[in-house]
């Protein structure tokens, strides 16, 4: 700091501290000390009770990786489940969004209802569509006939996924959506009328003017849905549990369960370590693409 | 809208960051008070496993407070996941002074916490081998007893008609005819699979020694013959029933009040809760009838155990509790009438039981039982290993009651390691 610091710039930094120190404090205590101390568990053989003894076992946890089938079996769904749902989530969200912002008489009452799902949380979201997909779905599918459509996709190894993608996608459609309507109310209206009397068609413009200046909503929105959906925990909990047959155990139960359900805490934070690193990995490259893009008005 | 670069890679880092803080996290965020221990006297908290119970032993806690001036804090319990809650609880520091240790596995992983009771009054009353040792330590006081079987209508199912596969698999079939369910099981861990595989290693002439000869290789699931009859019973149930997995214990247990299932595969704790339907009809309990078996599955359910690691006024102050539990008339009346528990104690007369539970009673007395074979399992298998064999196996038509075992056999295997 410079000597003889002006009084107002004094108090600014003082204002500066008192917004920022408490959150730092909080982050430091309940994220990055954490984070060290995993780090160090994962060289050990533990089971996760106090009073019982640590093994250093260095590098053997992470040997063990390589071949734990359940593990990469898990990682493949995961990276799945991903997928499908950064692309479901994104599409719904931004269409939902273009809906939203067209001269829509409902479209108030639209973007609050499309956003809801979000504030229910994935937990009771969960259990809501455990309850449709036993119930609505087989209703569904003994009025209609079509049951080979409309059956209970949670007890089905193949179709538990895709519910969970469903689900998810339900859950966060309207949040990106938010960002995609803020993205859209940003681009200057002259821009879009400009085109239209080059005589561009709809389609056109939304693909050369529209898509273009949203990029950055799109950086931030593929960023949220791909960390989300890595890390899902609480409606794969509670819509199926991991199964049928841990069908649907995804990275973060998998996890938890290799901890809390074998006892093996140093093995499940060696885990943990590369689930960590393997998101950081691909949510940074992402952005960094997609950053590239972005354009400059 | 443009982010400042500094922005959107400071947010990458901390939430990548915190995915894995909150993988290590677990789930003890509901840490608090402990015991809330006054300065005239040492407070108490209780975890325990038993949903059944909670209420009533919330009310035994206040009326222990009443009578002592014992503050006694019963933690609410969640079932399934008891064990990672307790772990969670031991590990931070919010550790109860009254836990519950299902069995001797269990005793074995929480050695340093249990403390030992073998010294104390109450637990020369308990009931020949019902107590939990730890090599010569007397570490848990059993709950009560409790049994398990096939639960049904006594108005649709004659006894006669289950008494061994061919006929229990024709009783299935035709309730399948008319439309009703005639074996309801129930997605949770235990109910779906923990309970039942009982009696494939219970009916082995030594299942504990049974169970050791798996863990060391030396016998194989599919080789044994109790367990080849599992699998065809396993089968039959599933061809003739609805998927259990579409079921859970509150609706097994009311289809099963409705009238809509004739047997359900329960112990006596489904008492209770039949109790508030009110049913209509007489209940009774049979044996599962696997390779002639006519006896009930009777064994401890879990165990009270004082937590070790407290200083000595707090573990001096929850042996108090247990002792007023099993010794006092109060604390009598409240294991009898209010749990509804079959008494593991000499020194406990049975109350008015009810039918399920009565049955229990006349088998423990003359001795015609088979042991719980899954207190001897391998850790959590039920929970990690077994529930999702049978969930594929209820999942898949076409995997044969062979393949069943198999899985379960390997399941056992990745389980013991």
């Amino acid at each position: 700091m410079k000597v003889g610091m002006s009084v107002a710039n004094r108090k600014k930094v003082g204002w500066y501290l008192i917004f920022t120190v408490p959150l730092l404090l909080i982050f430091t205590l309940i994220v990055l000390v954490p984070f060290v101390i995993g780090i160090y568990y994962a060289f050990f053989q533990w089971d996760g009770i106090g009073a019982n003894p640590m093994v250093f076992n260095g590098l053997d946890n992470f040997v063990r990786l390589m071949d734990d089938t359940r593990f990469l079996r898990s990682a493949w769904l995961t990276v799945l489940f991903t997928v499908l749902s950064v692309i479901t989530v994104n599409a719904a969200g931004l269409a939902f969004a273009l809906l939203v912002t067209s001269k829509l008489k409902l479209a108030n009452l639209a973007r609050t209802m499309l956003f809801m799902p979000y504030l229910i949380g994935g937990l009771i979201l969960g259990y809501i569509w455990q309850f449709v997909f036993l119930d609505v779905f087989t209703l569904l599918g003994d009025a209609t006939g079509l049951d080979s459509i409309f059956f209970n996709w949670l007890n089905n190894e193949d179709f538990a996924l895709f519910a969970l993608v469903f689900v998810f996608t339900w859950q966060m459609a309207g949040y990106v959506m938010i960002v995609y309507i803020a993205g859209i109310q940003g681009i200057p209206g002259e821009v879009i009328e400009a085109a239209r009397i080059d005589g561009a068609s709809g389609w056109q413009r939304f693909l050369r003017i529209t898509v273009p200046l949203l990029m950055p909503a799109f950086t931030i929105s593929l960023f949220l849905t791909l960390s989300y959906g890595f890390k899902i925990y609480d409606v794969n909990l509670s819509l199926t549990g991991g199964g049928p047959a841990n069908a649907t155990e995804l990275f973060a139960m998998n996890i938890y369960n290799e901890i809390f359900g074998y006892g093996n805490y140093g093995y499940g934070q060696a885990k943990a370590i590369v689930f960590f690193v393997i998101i950081a990995a691909i949510t940074l490259t992402q952005v960094y693409i997609t950053k590239k893009r972005e354009v400059e008005m | 809208m443009a982010f400042n670069k500094k922005f959107v890679t400071g947010m990458t880092f901390a939430a990548t960051i915190s995915l894995l803080a909150a993988c290590g996290g677990g789930g003890g965020d509901e840490g608090g008070s402990e015991g809330g221990s006054g300065e005239e006297s040492q407070g108490i908290s209780i975890f325990q496993t038993k949903v059944e119970i909670s209420e009533q032993l919330e009310a035994a806690a206040e009326a222990y407070t009443e009578e002592t001036g014992v503050p006694v804090e019963v933690i609410g319990t969640t079932g399934d996941d008891y064990a990672q809650q307790l772990q969670i609880r031991l590990n931070n520091g919010t550790g109860p002074s009254i836990m519950s240790v299902q069995n001797a596995e269990v005793a074995e992983r929480l050695e340093s916490y249990l403390y030992d009771l073998s010294g104390e009054d109450f637990v020369s009353n308990i009931a020949p081998d019902m107590e939990l040792m730890l090599d010569d330590k007397l570490v848990g006081v059993p709950y009560s007893v409790e049994g398990f079987g096939i639960v049904y209508n006594k108005d649709m199912v004659d006894p006669a008609d289950i008494a061994d596969y061919d006929s229990f698999v024709s009783t299935l079939e035709d309730f399948n005819a008319e439309g009703i369910n005639g074996f309801g099981l129930s997605s949770e861990a235990y109910f779906l699979i923990g309970h039942i595989s009982n009696y494939p290693f219970s009916v082995q002439e030594d299942p504990v020694e049974f169970m050791e000869q798996l863990t060391n290789g030396e016998v194989n699931l599919s080789e044994t013959e109790e367990f080849q009859r599992f699998g065809e019973f396993m089968e039959a149930i599933r061809d003739n029933t609805p998927t259990p997995l579409n079921t859970t214990y509150d609706t097994q247990v009311g289809d099963f009040a409705a009238g809509q299932t004739a047997m359900i595969h329960q112990g006596n704790w489904a008492a209770g809760m039949l109790d508030e339907f009110e049913v209509d009809f007489e209940v009774g309990m049979a044996p599962f009838p696997l390779e002639g078996n006519d006896k009930l599955a009777v064994g401890v359910g879990s165990n009270w155990a004082v937590n070790a690691e407290k200083d000595q006024a707090e573990i001096d102050a929850a042996i108090e509790f247990l002792d007023w539990l099993h010794n006092s008339e109060t604390g009598q009346r409240f294991i009898v009438e209010d749990f509804g528990f079959i008494p593991a104690m000499t020194n406990i007369e049975a109350g008015d039981l009810d039918p399920l539970s009565q049955a229990v009673l006349e088998a423990s007395n003359s001795g015609d039982t088979i042991p719980w074979s899954h207190n001897y399992y391998p850790a959590n298998v039920v929970p990690n290993d077994f529930t999702p064999v049978a969930e594929s196996f209820f999942v898949n038509e076409d995997m044969t009651g062979e393949e069943l075992v198999e899985n379960l056999q390997a399941a056992w295997e990745n389980a013991a390691q």
